[in-house]
């Protein structure tokens, strides 16, 4: 079954494919062409799995990884392959996607069920399914380029659904040019590697790299532009104001897009190439400071934003970057734990928000409030989404985030205190804002204009339930079951570096009580408004300021492609125009015509100016001959 | 042409040749019956170039593909005709454009019979140019493609004025400014550039000839025996540059590029097709089959001016590209832009940097008839150009829309279509030679991104003015023709195996043949 993986992302190919042929022909077909495929290929996975599962001696790491390749393009001494790499990396994230795609596509089916456009969103959907499969399961570097760059289209063309909106339109472009400006890093990387070892392939790169055959500078800097690409596709500081903004997309969109899988890729990206960053401490430093300043940075938006999918957006953003500290720390297992976690717990979460704004038509959570009355699943499933990812025991995201926490407490010193600062105030605030954001939309008093709001149908809320599900007790795959599997650790890890399930106590009590205390404090504010926010508010004006207009950040940026990059476009079209045409083409013609004009004066006709030359010119020679004599 | 192959290669150029010849005798008002005649002479070219690129032996004997004729032997001319992995796909490229080129100019009323001849005639020119085995004959295809040039643009062409033009709004589309470019202007300016590049080329072509001679005694314009010659190193840097700048010149070398952007502009639909997505490419190819060809030497010399100067061009085109506010200007640019990665893969004078010039001599015609394609039936159906105005067309032209896209995407090299693989293959080529200038070309790369976007959001998407509300999609046969154009870029970008292959069994002797594969 293994060597057949290659199905699973070329399903949803081929129906991507039928769709955008013949899907104006056969309308009716596309969804079930797409949901058809990603079905199968989820099935696919299974026997993959358990082919694996049989096919090594789990749980000793040799054999480990299978790889299966084709010839793709053979050019002088550079021979290209396509392969496939099935590793338990690999293998969660195959999990993890083909379930999400299932579920919100089975949920989009009636979200989407008006759009004109239908058929479209299905096709884009199936294309994106099939290049984010082949991103995870590529064993070479230029093949997940490929993807990579694939999952960034379908990802603009999603953003920018709904085209004749110019905020959807600006949305999609700024995303896709924010991401590009990364995956230049990300490609000169590659680059930069093939002209070390001479081919794309992971594992020859890895023996390299392990054989000593890479130079430290080659080292940290292919790691450090590698990262550039990952922090463009994960949102990460400063490239981060991208993900906000594309939630223009449908909600479906953000669910699986925006949150569940490709902005993780680039978080997958750094667990891929992770040997680079064991290699380099310079490069896992940089990891690690981005890390820190997106978390706390994100998570203080997310605390002030109002939109229900913008703050769902920022919280993204605290957890990418959650992750990205864990793979800082070292901890390949805590990153991807977290990932998994995550992404069942914020699909629920942007499921859930879809379903709040299709019910009541309200996208701003002041507007909201009490609607558990009205949707009382969705209220469920939202609920446990949001206590999940703030971090609340016994919810799955309570053992990722404590995983997270873990490894950063085992960075070395000098800077595992103000890495473990940073996670625990995360934390905390993870805490305040899923609470404020779940008690302001679904608790406290039913606003009049409400009532009419519904809850979804069955087709939205069981995907959503399903979710809800795998994320409440996903926490539980951190445990040590059995002597095959003791832990998440024993599972997915770097290297050698399999590891067993040991808690820290002390961190975990922590962590919990943080959480408790975040879910109170905001409790106390949006449930019995005990705690008037407005006041709080009003003693920290200038901070609240800075943080509600995203510290300028997007401002910054507008300012230097106005100002420095079209302008340069403008100067170098003018100095192309006025100099280089106007003088150095027109200029000579210009010359040569006028002198033209000029010299045609000599031939004027008349007999006395020739008599007048003709004298000259023999006064001319006389003289010349005089002095020369 | 004792094989099959070889009156393959003379049909080739003699259909077109001939066919532009016999169609000076039909009645100019059976308009109808020119369009039907130009396309079938197009049909047999398309099915002879697939024919041969899909039989071409890449291990094989290239005997087979001869034609050799004495035409002049006292100076040593012969008509002589050959294929190679090199020209192989290039000919089918121009099979492709000028195809679809002809199927585009449905809507050509004025004078049709006098603008096909004209085409045809330099089309058979085209061929002719990358067939051609004798430097003479070269020579004179490379004069027969140019030439009709001017006579396309200055009657069918259009004219463009910007000089009573309102500022855009916000930032960027200045557009260099206010200024007018009568056709005329862009015709006269193309003409002279291009015979004053020519007249670089004759003047290395007959020094290579005479040193030729003087050394073995024996006068011959054959490439493959001017090759043989060993010249001195200082007569090779001498002469190198007039091959290298003469050819450059239809190449878009930079600063030579002006003529380009202004007459691409000024062309109509079909002849701004031949010219960026084929003419262009007899520049680059000159300088390869020829200049680095004969004077391996010179061409190792110059190397890194030719690389930097191609560098210039990828960030120069870009980055003016940025500021344009017409449709085409901003193709036009882009062009200058992208035949910067071509100048660099040849630049690198290594097998992969070379592979990926001359792919993407391919990718970037095809792409770039698409383009000028699309933004045709635009102007056809608006009137008009100007990106500040046009807005939210998608909802109209969803089909010209998605193909103007893919040409975009393209364009700023994504993967799928084969200009990513073209590219990619000239900046491994850069990156084993010159690291820097491979980082510089990347980022040449997202600039690209950042123009096309940019006009796509601005002329596809948003809400859509009451103006356009009767605004015609794609007819049929245009959406036909853009389908098959993107249905190549996807073909060869998803699996380029086998194009790459007939490239790579072409650059290898030739690299080998210059003494360094």
């Amino acid at each position: 079954m293994m060597e057949l993986a290659w199905l699973i992302p070329s399903l949803p190919a081929i129906a991507f494919a039928f769709m955008v042929t013949l899907g104006k022909r056969l309308p009716n077909w596309s969804a079930i062409a797409a949901t058809g495929s990603i079905a199968v290929s989820f099935a696919l996975f299974f026997f993959v799995f358990a082919d694996w599962l049989g096919a090594k001696s789990f749980p000793h790491p040799e054999n480990y990884t299978f790889v299966y390749s084709i010839d793709w393009l053979r050019a002088g001494d550079a021979i290209l392959t396509w392969g496939m790499w099935i590793d338990p990396i690999s293998l969660t994230m195959l999990g993890l996607v083909t379930a999400a795609a299932l579920g919100i596509q089975v949920y989009s089916w009636s979200y989407m069920a008006h759009e004109p456009r239908f058929t479209w969103f299905f096709a884009v959907h199936s294309l994106f399914a099939a290049s984010m499969l082949a991103l995870v399961m590529a064993d070479n570097l230029l093949l997940l380029y490929i993807a990579w760059e694939l999952v960034g289209i379908c990802s603009y063309l999603l953003i920018g659904f709904f085209y004749d909106r110019r905020s959807a339109a600006e949305a999609a472009k700024k995303a896709f040019i924010t991401t590009r400006v990364g995956d230049v890093g990300l490609l000169i990387g590659i680059l930069l590697l093939f002209v070390e070892t001479g081919t794309f392939e992971l594992s020859t790169i890895f023996a390299a790299l392990a054989a000593g055959d890479l130079s430290e500078g080659i080292v940290t800097g292919a790691a450090v532009l590698m990262l550039l690409g990952a922090i463009g596709k994960s949102a990460q500081f400063p490239f981060h104001v991208w993900l906000p903004d594309a939630m223009e997309g449908p909600t479906p969109v953000s669910a699986l897009v925006h949150s569940a899988t490709m902005v993780v890729a680039g978080v997958y990206l750094v667990a891929r190439i992770f040997p680079f960053f064991e290699a380099s401490d310079t490069a896992s430093l940089v990891l690690l400071s981005l890390g820190a300043v997106t978390a706390m940075g994100a998570a203080a938006m997310a605390l002030v934003m109002t939109d229900i999918k913008r703050v769902l957006a920022y919280s993204t953003l605290t957890d990418l970057a959650f992750m990205m500290l864990a793979l800082g720390a070292g901890s390949v297992t805590a990153g991807m734990f977290h990932l998994l976690l995550h992404g069942f717990a914020k699909a629920t979460l942007f499921l859930g928000a879809g379903s709040v704004s299709h019910g009541s038509d309200k996208t701003d959570i002041r507007d909201m409030g009490g609607l558990r009355r009205v949707m009382p699943w969705t209220a469920l499933a939202f609920g446990i989404g949001a206590l999940s990812l703030g971090g609340l025991p016994p919810f799955g995201g309570f053992f990722s985030k404590d995983e997270v926490t873990l490894a950063v407490f085992l960075i070395e010193e000098p800077y595992r205190w103000i890495f473990l600062t940073v996670a625990l105030t995360v934390g905390f605030m993870k805490a305040l804002y899923m609470g404020r954001l779940f008690f302001s939309v679904f608790l406290g008093r039913l606003k009049p204009e409400n009532e009419h709001a519904h809850e979804a149908g069955p087709a939205m809320l069981a995907p959503m339930l399903v979710f809800t599900t795998l994320g409440a007790v996903g926490g539980l795959l951190a445990f040590n079951w059995t002597d095959g599997y003791q832990g998440f650790g024993y599972f997915v890890f770097a290297g050698d570096h399999q590891e067993a399930f040991h808690p820290n106590w002390w961190i975990a009590a922590a962590s919990a009580a943080l959480a408790v205390a975040g879910f109170g404090i905001t409790w106390l504010a949006y449930v019995t408004g005990s705690l008037r926010t407005d006041s709080i508010i009003a003693k920290v004006r200038p901070v609240h300021t800075l943080v509600a207009n995203k510290f300028y950040v997007d401002e910054v940026y507008q300012w230097g492609i106005d100002q420095v990059m079209l302008r340069a476009g403008n100067a170098v079209a003018w100095v192309d125009r006025a100099f280089v045409n106007d003088i150095g083409v027109n200029g000579p013609g210009i010359v040569t015509e006028k002198s033209g004009t000029k010299l045609r004066l000599l031939q004027s006709g008349k007999i006395y100016n020739y008599a007048l030359g003709m004298v000259l010119g023999f006064l001319a020679v006389a003289v010349a001959w005089w002095w020369a004599l | 042409m004792s094989s099959m192959e070889g009156a393959l290669l003379f049909a080739l150029i003699a259909v077109p040749f001939f066919g532009a010849l016999v169609m000076v005798f039909f009645p100019a008002d059976k308009h109808s019956l020119i369009h039907w005649y130009t396309r079938a002479i197009a049909f047999v070219g398309l099915v002879l170039a697939v024919y041969l690129f899909v039989t071409y032996d890449t291990d094989g004997d290239l005997g087979k593909y001869t034609v050799d004729f004495a035409w002049l032997p006292t100076l040593g001319i012969r008509y002589t005709l050959g294929l190679s992995g090199i020209t192989t796909p290039l000919v089918l490229l121009n099979a492709i454009i000028f195809m679809a080129g002809v199927l585009v100019s449905w809507n050509v009323t004025h004078r049709p019979k006098d603008f096909f001849i004209w085409l045809t005639l330099l089309v058979s020119g085209v061929y002719g140019v990358f067939l051609a085995t004798d430097l003479f004959f070269l020579f004179f295809f490379y004069e027969l493609a140019v030439v009709p040039m001017y006579l396309l643009i200055g009657v069918w062409g259009s004219s463009t004025d910007f000089t009573k033009m309102e500022p855009a709004e916000g930032p960027g589309f200045g557009g260099g400014g206010k200024f007018d470019r009568p056709k005329e202007y862009g015709a006269m300016k193309l003409m002279l550039y291009l015979v004053a590049g020519s007249v670089l080329v004759w003047i290395a072509i007959v020094a290579v000839w005479a040193e030729a001679r003087s050394a073995t005694g024996e006068a011959s314009f054959a490439i493959a025996s001017l090759a043989a010659v060993e010249y001195s190193r200082e007569f090779q840097v001498i002469f190198y540059p007039f091959f290298m700048i003469g050819f450059g010149v239809l190449a878009g070398l930079w600063p030579f590029h002006t003529w380009s952007p202004d007459g691409h502009v000024a062309a109509p639909t079909a002849v701004s097709m031949l010219h960026a997505g084929v003419l262009m490419k007899l520049g680059a190819f000159g300088i390869l089959a020829v200049g680095m060809v004969v004077l391996p030497e010179g061409a190792e010399a110059w190397a890194p001016v030719l690389i930097g100067l191609g560098t210039v061009n990828v960030l120069y085109g870009a980055v003016s590209a940025l500021g344009q506010r017409d449709l085409k200007y901003v193709i036009g640019y882009s062009s200058v832009s992208h035949m910067g990665y071509v100048l660099m893969g040849l630049g690198t004078l290594e097998v992969i940097g070379l592979n990926g010039a001359v792919f993407q001599m391919f990718s970037h015609g095809i792409m770039t008839g698409l383009f000028f394609a699309m933004v045709g039936i635009i102007y056809e159906r608006t009137h008009l150009r100007d990106i500040t105005v046009l807005e939210g067309l998608g909802k109209r032209m969803g089909v010209v829309g998605a193909f103007l896209a893919a040409a975009g995407l393209t364009s700023l090299g994504l993967p799928g279509f084969s200009s990513f693989v073209a590219e990619l293959l000239v900046f491994i080529g850069t990156f084993r030679t010159y690291p820097l200038l491979g980082v510089l070309a990347v980022i040449g790369a997202a600039i690209t991104a950042v123009y096309i976007l940019r006009l796509m959001a601005k002329v596809f998407f948003g809400p859509i003015s009451d103006r356009w509300a009767d605004l015609e999609d794609a007819k049929p046969l245009e959406a036909a023709v853009g389908a098959a154009l993107v249905a190549v870029l996807l073909l060869w970008g998803l699996y380029p195996f086998r194009i790459v292959e007939i490239i790579d069994s072409g650059v290898k002797p030739l690299l080998e043949g210059m003494g360094i594969a």
